[in-house]
């Protein structure tokens, strides 16, 4: 199975809390995408019809948002955000140094599967910028030599 | 599919006025589908839109439809603003010139100057509200976003993801019509793309729909492309032939030739829609086996052409020769489900005149569904019966009896049918007179062959599965070698010198007689068909619904 059947028992469950059959899709999807790293179209099929969609809906869905990907990623999300009160406090060169350090492009995966790197609009925290999310955890008022000790201290 | 006129007889009906006139409707759809309700949009209420359809979903994307309503704040998108008592509307105000203006200067943001190449270019509708209500300039400076020029969505569409203008009609139609949901939109913002789910294509008996449903050049038939410029074409109004629904069409002509099927809107018979196999099904009108002149066979036995007039005259030497050695009791008849009422009423009242009662009606099946597409492959199946033609099957034991001598045979559905195998039972009967639009194996057993022209060449009418009576107009104009199977088959019974047939073969004539001698055709003629038709009168002789 794609979707475990206990993950797939948390998603239907919390599905129920919603007034409408698609109400808990993205709820699922965030679920999906932390315990398998993105959200495939074998998983787009497998959800479809919990929520009386189609496959290609869900895909869809993924599709509109920066925080969902169908792309398979590495183990870890780095999200550096570029909006305009980061990129004023140099969150652009900021990202620039990360990808010299771990070697890859935003969008890319390093190669031993690690580390998916992105860049985001607006994570709320414009008073400490630059900032960068991991998975789903905030580090704020960041400078290469300390956002490159929590990288270096991912598993 | 009978889908209601305007909607159920309860409903409230209101009054309101738009730019100065008033209009009675229903209260309840939106502004938009209550005007499309009473047949006034797009003549004398012209509120311009992308996204809405009329056998749509509403989906408010374009906000081209935007209109000033009084006592409302700010404009109001019409296509999803339901309609009250008393509502005073303004569809051409300044704040709505304005707005119009400004939608069309966003939609048109990222939209390629490729007109000179588009195929939609004619009969788009971004060209014709640019020009009608868009401003003269472009205003951007900033660079149009470049997509991929050419997808393969599937066997039949192609996607142009530069032109598309995201209204998302064919997502909405794929989801709601043939409900197999292919499209979605994919993205966010401008980079909004619409897309298929990997490793699916765009593939189901109606995908064609989207390129009529487009309003731009993104969506584009794989047949049609670069095949004829939009203003070079003439509209000719028709029924497809592929099926018993008839649903109504507009078949383009340019060239002299039909270079494609559209459907016509028929609330009654097919809403806007047709299938693929019925709009791809013009191709057979100029197929290399359509039959374009006559053969008789020869005392080699071998066929030669010989002018229409000969075929007949030795058609009509060959049945008189049966008749006065044998009786017309040896003389048969085949219908064709695929001619017109008005072919098969000239063909029943030469059976009738010669006197005999041999007569057959063999109708191919096939796939059907719960959309449109009829299990009975041919137009007219339903007219055929009406007229008194009925299932061959007993008329061939008749022949496997030996008791045919002479058979007069319209097209060969009697093969395609699967009634028989071949031709061989028929290769039995001394005098076989063929007569169809297209060459078979029925020819090898034929002693003469006349060719007829297709549907798309004659007029007529045709009775669909419901009982519904449509009109036919000839779409191109014939070689006068080339007979309707009526005209033949009263030429036949002149040269026989039976009575009640007139000198010339008139069109008009022939329906009028059909609708005194016909009982469910009563009051029903060619001249008097409305365009979209009208309902048999049922088999109680109570007169059917007539819209």
């Amino acid at each position: 199975m794609v979707i475990s059947k206990a993950i797939r028992d948390q998603i239907e469950a919390e599905n129920a809390n919603y007034p409408r059959a698609r109400g808990g899709l993205l709820a699922a999807l965030h679920r999906v995408q932390r315990e398998y790293g993105a959200i495939t179209p074998e998983h787009a099929t497998a959800l479809a019809p919990i929520f009386d969609m189609t496959a290609v809906e869900v895909l869809a869905v993924v599709s509109f948002y920066d925080m969902l990907s169908s792309q398979p990623a590495g183990r870890h999300q780095v999200r550096v955000c570029t909006n305009l009160s980061c990129s004023l406090a140099g969150a652009r060169e900021f990202l620039r140094e990360i990808e010299n350090h771990l070697g890859i492009t935003r969008g890319e995966t390093s190669a031993d599967g690690r580390i998916t790197l992105g860049h985001e609009a607006c994570l709320g925290a414009c008073a400490n910028a630059p900032m960068m999310r991991v998975d789903d955890r905030y580090y704020e008022d960041l400078d290469t030599e300390s956002a490159r000790q929590v990288l270096d201290a991912l598993d | 599919m009978a889908t209601a006129a305007g909607v159920a007889c309860e409903a409230e009906i209101v009054r309101i006025t738009v730019d100065g006139l008033e209009y009675r409707l229903h209260a309840g759809p939106s502004l938009l589908a209550a005007l499309d309700q009473i047949g006034v949009l797009m003549g004398e209420v012209d509120i311009p839109h992308y996204c809405w359809h009329a056998k749509l979903s509403s989906d408010g994307s374009c906000r081209l439809c935007q209109v000033e309503i009084d006592g409302q704040t700010g404009l109001q998108t019409a296509c999803n603003t339901p309609v009250r008592d008393g509502m005073i509307v303004h569809t051409r105000s300044e704040a709505v010139v304005r707005a119009r203006q400004t939608v069309l200067e966003f939609l048109m943001l990222n939209h390629p100057l490729d007109c000179p190449v588009c195929d939609q270019a004619g009969e788009c509708k971004l060209q014709d509200y640019a020009w009608r209500y868009g401003a003269p300039n472009s205003r951007s400076r900033e660079p149009r976003r470049k997509l991929e020029k050419r997808i393969d969505l599937g066997p039949g569409v192609v996607l142009d993801r530069e032109r598309c203008i995201l209204c998302r009609r064919c997502v909405r139609f794929c989801r709601e019509i043939p409900r197999t949901g292919e499209l979605a939109v994919f993205g966010r913002g401008d980079r909004s793309v619409i897309g298929l789910f990997p490793g699916v294509q765009l593939d189901n008996a109606y995908s064609m729909n989207v390129v009529d449903l487009c309003p731009v050049g993104a969506l584009t038939s794989r047949d049609f492309r670069c095949k004829a410029r939009a203003w070079q074409l003439e509209s000719v109004e028709g029924v497809c032939g592929g099926c018993a629904r008839g649903c109504n069409i507009w078949l383009d002509v340019a060239k002299g030739e039909v270079q494609r099927y559209r459907p016509r809107r028929n609330d009654a018979v097919n809403d806007t829609w047709m299938c693929d196999a019925g709009r791809l099904s013009y191709a057979e009108i100029a197929r290399s086996d359509r039959l374009d002149k006559a053969w008789i066979r020869n005392q080699e036995s071998v066929l030669e052409p010989v002018s229409v007039a000969s075929a007949i005259s030795e058609a009509a030497r060959m049945l008189a020769g049966l008749v006065a050695e044998k009786g017309a009791g040896v003389i048969a008849g085949i219908a064709s489900p695929h001619a017109t009422n008005e072919d098969l009423f000239a063909f029943k009242r030469l059976l009738d005149e010669i006197g005999t009662e041999n007569s057959g009606l063999a109708v191919p099946h096939g796939e059907a569904d719960e959309l449109l597409i009829c299990a009975e492959k041919a137009a007219n199946a339903t007219g055929a019966r009406a007229i008194g033609f009925e299932d061959a099957r007993s008329l061939l034991e008749r022949i496997r009896g030996g008791g045919v001598d002479g058979i007069v045979i319209l097209g060969h559905d009697i093969l395609t049918a699967g009634y028989l195998d071949d031709e061989t039972l028929l290769g039995k009967i001394d005098s076989v007179i063929l007569i169809d639009t297209h060459q078979s194996s029925l020819m090898r057993v034929a002693q003469v062959v006349l060719p007829a022209r297709h549907l798309a060449e004659k007029a007529g009418t045709l009775t669909n599965c419901d009982r519904r009576v449509q009109r036919v107009r000839p779409a191109l104009a014939a070689d006068s070698e080339l007979l309707t199977e009526g005209e033949i088959v009263h030429r036949l019974a002149l040269a026989l010198g039976l009575n009640g047939f007139e000198a010339g073969y008139d069109l008009p004539r022939v329906s009028r007689s059909l609708a005194a001698a016909v009982p469910p055709f009563a009051g029903i003629t060619i001249e008097s068909l409305p365009s979209d038709g009208a309902q048999l009168v049922s088999d109680g002789g109570e007169k059917g619904a007539v819209r």
